[in-house]
């Protein structure tokens, strides 16, 4: 059986390519025109007043975590289908992505994040972890993939009807709008501050998931063979959540529970590859860089009076790939 | 028998029973002074705690008491609130309604036909139509009197008020970069005080979305916002503190002055009026 499968570094190096394409253009594009000249001037540090808080004070620190979550969450789905050897699983999917907000939303609302700024990464993971401690308990050794999918849909149910709770018991009378950003995910003003907050966790989850490329091509062979050849499936089960948890939190943290960019983007990127996980966790991190900056560029671009989430655009991405799967899955119904 | 049933009436309304007893009815001045004045709107209960006796007060909307969103909270308190049901407006047998407007309320359509008296007021967008609504509201609650008096007061205070905006451009910018425009109080405010509304300048209708970007390209003298917003308690009001703002000088006003027309709208002018001064001055503002 052969496939086109490109050299691995042609890959990374092409959707590397791509990314800055898509960095470039956030830092280009907004709601006012700036020339390019202007943005340049700005840059080397000689520009105008304006042109230079845009670009520093808005555009750059939005660029960088559209780059830093969609990475997290290529990369968590990336590393998620493999462990769970379900074409489905990813964080939105399963619930995680909601879980995390709704730890974020009880750490806003409820004044935690006053008492000190770690609180809102540091239940935003909470929330995570405990999400898919609660999924793996429930259906992570299921035979079929769609047990997988309905635990994670009970699960995300729940996050979310606990985030509404929240926003509605807590004093503030603007929790509509809140609960939509929340859900729906937005990187729309965001500051270095959030930067400082979702570039850590992101960092530290991430080093944890791309760590396991090995472990997760030895599990293709099965969990029997995968200990035998030397994985140690709990230790690696442990590092998973835990990677997932604090990625995922840490991005969901600062920019709402953003959906399908870790389903969509391993499944463009797996038939460029020999398809073992190892060699789509680095790409879909990559490649998920890139789609979210792009569809972050999306946002802003397409003209409505008031400014389009960010999850809008990712589900009407996502949602086709999600129907493609659940067709092929239909043989097995 | 009519009596007995009210005093029920009141002593289910909570702390209201208390009230009802301790004030004595006012002297009837007039025959047609109503005693179970009810208001269904928050701007409505300013103005009936203006105007009339507290003992006239039978009810209020249930933000009345709410000091980030009635001038007049503070004299609220102790007073019956309603949850818009028609329920509790039907227990209470209201003999004066007060709304904006009272005759398209969803609780009154609930209740069957009757003969409650209605008092419709008008959303006030400019200074005349507070003045309007206060000479409405004092007569329909039998102290004309009493609503010239405020009235003229808050000429008196408007008229030796300076206008120390020299022209200058100002955004009323509120909540998730929603900016007020032409037409509205704060509009008038603005004007009254010496500045340029940036939603006028800009072309933008009454209420517009502005975006951190247009706001800083657009360059104000000034940002106004509502003081409930100066610190930051959830995402909509996290915005308004983005270090992109943080070189445009700020006028706080507290929303409860402005979001009504009511009496509190002089208090909104001349806080506008002292706090460009003291930034003219070189304070902090």
């Amino acid at each position: 059986m052969t496939r086109f499968a490109p050299p691995r570094w042609t890959l990374v190096a092409s959707l590397a390519a791509l990314t800055l394409i898509a960095a470039v253009a956030s830092l280009l594009f907004g709601a006012v025109d700036l020339s390019v000249a202007r943005l340049v001037a700005a840059a080397t540090g000689d520009g105008d007043r304006v042109a230079t808080i845009i670009l520093f004070d808005l555009r750059l620190p939005r660029t960088l975590l559209a780059l830093a979550v969609g990475a997290m969450l290529g990369l968590a789905g990336a590393a998620l289908q493999g462990y769970l050897r379900n074409p489905l699983a990813e964080p939105s999917v399963l619930g995680t992505s909601n879980a995390a907000a709704l730890g974020g939303v009880a750490a806003i609302y409820f004044g935690l994040a006053e008492l000190h700024p770690l609180m809102l990464p540091v239940l935003a993971t909470g929330g995570a972890l405990l999400s898919l401690v609660l999924l793996f308990a429930l259906a992570g050794r299921a035979e079929s993939p769609l047990t997988l999918i309905l635990a994670g849909i009970a699960v995300g149910t729940l996050a979310v009807a606990g985030t509404s709770l929240a926003l509605n018991l807590s004093p503030n009378p603007f929790a509509a709008m809140e609960i939509m950003t929340w859900l729906l995910g937005s990187l729309e003003n965001r500051s270095f501050d959030h930067v400082w907050i979702a570039l850590p966790c992101i960092a530290i989850g991430g080093a944890m998931l791309l760590w396991n490329g090995r472990a997760l091509d030895t599990l293709t062979l099965g969990e029997d063979a995968a200990q035998a050849l030397g994985t140690d499936i709990g230790r690696l089960r442990l590092r998973l959540l835990i990677g997932t948890a604090i990625g995922v939190g840490g991005a969901v943290a600062v920019s709402g529970a953003i959906g399908f960019v870790g389903l969509i983007v391993p499944h463009l990127i797996r038939p460029l590859t020999d398809r073992s996980p190892s060699a789509i966790l680095l790409p879909s991190a990559i490649g998920g860089a890139a789609l979210l900056t792009f569809a972050d560029l999306g946002v802003r671009v397409i003209p409505t009076t008031n400014e389009l989430k960010l999850g809008v655009v990712t589900a009407f991405l996502g949602v086709p790939v999600f129907l493609l799967h659940l067709m092929r899955e239909r043989r097995i119904w | 028998m009519k009596r007995a049933w009210l005093g029920g009436a009141a002593l289910l309304l909570g702390g209201a029973g208390a009230l009802w007893a301790a004030v004595p009815a006012p002297a009837a001045k007039a025959p047609a002074a109503p005693q179970r004045v009810v208001s269904i709107n928050l701007c409505a209960d300013q103005l009936v705690l203006a105007l009339a006796d507290r003992g006239q007060i039978a009810g209020l909307t249930k933000n009345a008491t709410d000091l980030e969103m009635s001038g007049e909270a503070a004299k609220a308190r102790g007073i019956a609130l309603l949850s818009n049901s028609a329920e509790q407006i039907l227990a209470i047998e209201p003999d004066l309604i007060v709304g904006m407007p009272a005759s398209r309320s969803a609780a009154l359509a609930a209740l069957p036909p009757a003969d409650y008296p209605l008092l419709d007021l008008e959303t006030a967008d400019r200074l005349d139509q507070i003045y309007a609504s206060i000479h409405q509201t004092a007569a329909a609650v039998g102290h004309s009197a009493r609503g010239e008096a405020l009235i003229a007061r808050m000429q008196g205070e408007l008229a030796g008020l300076p206008t120390p905006g020299r022209g200058r451009v100002a955004a009323y910018y509120q909540r998730r970069g929603y900016m007020t425009g032409t037409g509205t109080l704060i509009d008038e405010l603005m004007g009254r005080v010496g500045l340029v509304n940036l939603a006028g300048k800009l072309g933008k209708p009454p209420l517009s979305q502005l975006s951190l970007e247009e706001m800083v390209a657009a360059r104000p003298d000034f940002l106004i916002v509502e003081s409930a917003t100066d610190t930051v308690t959830d995402q909509g009001s996290e915005m308004l503190h983005h270090p992109a703002l943080k070189d445009i000088p700020r006028i706080s006003v507290p929303q409860a002055w402005t979001v009504c027309g009511s009496p509190a709208y002089t208090q909104a002018a001349r806080s506008i009026v002292s706090q460009i001064a003291r930034h003219d001055a070189g304070g902090a503002s």
